[in-house]
């Protein structure tokens, strides 16, 4: 039997960023990484603030596409840490930045988040980055 | 989440090697010996060489699934695929897996986020998109329905 695939909102994640650090070319492709200072994350489910000291690893391939490697500590509004990390595939010439982000933590409350798939979709605002994502059910 | 159909793959587990308790969880492997792929824009078939699923079972009693296969296109294509996934569900749900039952896969949970390399031009938009699968474990080996996300 095969399956549809449906997902649900988890969480609005939003990026404060400082300004960038251009390592340069690499046997990989150009790597810029955008050091994260900060944002906030709001779903019905979880919502807090994310901490300094996270960061995008961006590698320009030579294809025109941009691989993204992110990681970020988020602290839920009851205290909870989480710790979170995302690949993705950033492709502007098809405005197609899709997010694979996964999720570790101790904290009973949000064990769910251990156990789950999930899949973002990305842009770049004025005031940083916006990543929508969603639960893979 | 928009999605369009990718593929369906079925992969033939050739046995499952008991690596036993590592650090992180209970490693198994299961080697694949092929397998088929079919969906609207590209067909072929899994192989055997390099071809295999990194089982690791968690404490919390979650499978982590580190899936890795060759495809070979029905027109000659090389594509590697990488997989990342998870399986969980109810105990006695997953007790019949084990057993080798037949199980309706929307009892539990078995999902996977596939990645596409090739260097085939008539594939290159592999290399472009991120992709999400859903598993149904049989007695032979996994059935993926596997889902461009757009």
């Amino acid at each position: 039997m095969t399956m549809p695939i449906t997902a649900r909102p988890l969480i609005v994640l939003r990026l404060t960023t400082s300004p960038i650090q251009e390592i340069g070319s690499t046997p990989e492709g150009t790597l810029t990484i955008f050091p994260v200072t900060g944002g906030s994350f709001e779903g019905e489910r979880l919502r807090g603030k994310v901490l300094a000291g996270g960061g995008d690893w961006v590698t320009a391939r030579s294809n025109g596409m941009m691989t993204l490697d992110l990681r970020i500590a988020l602290e839920a509004d009851d205290g909870s840490l989480i710790d979170m990390t995302f690949t993705g595939i950033r492709d502007d010439a098809n405005r197609y930045f899709r997010t694979v982000p996964r999720f570790e933590t101790a904290a009973p409350r949000y064990a769910f988040l251990n156990r789950l798939l999930a899949v973002g979709t990305a842009e770049i605002r004025a005031e940083g980055p916006v990543h929508l994502i969603e639960e893979i059910l | 989440m928009n999605t369009r159909p990718l593929m369906t793959m079925q992969v033939r587990v050739a046995r499952v090697l008991d690596v036993g308790a590592v650090p992180y969880g209970t490693r198994r492997i299961a080697p694949l010996d092929g397998g088929t792929f079919e969906g609207p824009r590209l067909r072929g078939t899994v192989l055997p060489a390099s071809s295999a699923d990194w089982l690791l079972l968690r404490s919390d009693g979650v499978l982590e699934l580190d899936f890795r296969a060759t495809l070979q296109t029905d027109d000659g294509a090389l594509i590697s695929m990488k997989s990342f996934g998870l399986r969980h569900g109810p105990p006695e749900i997953i007790a019949a897996l084990g057993r080798g039952e037949t199980v309706d896969p929307s009892t539990y949970y078995f999902r996977t986020m596939p990645r596409f390399e090739t260097a085939h031009p008539g594939y290159t938009f592999l290399n472009r998109l991120i992709a999400v699968a859903t598993g149904d474990r049989r007695a032979e080996g996994p059935v993926y329905t596997i889902h461009e996300v757009l």
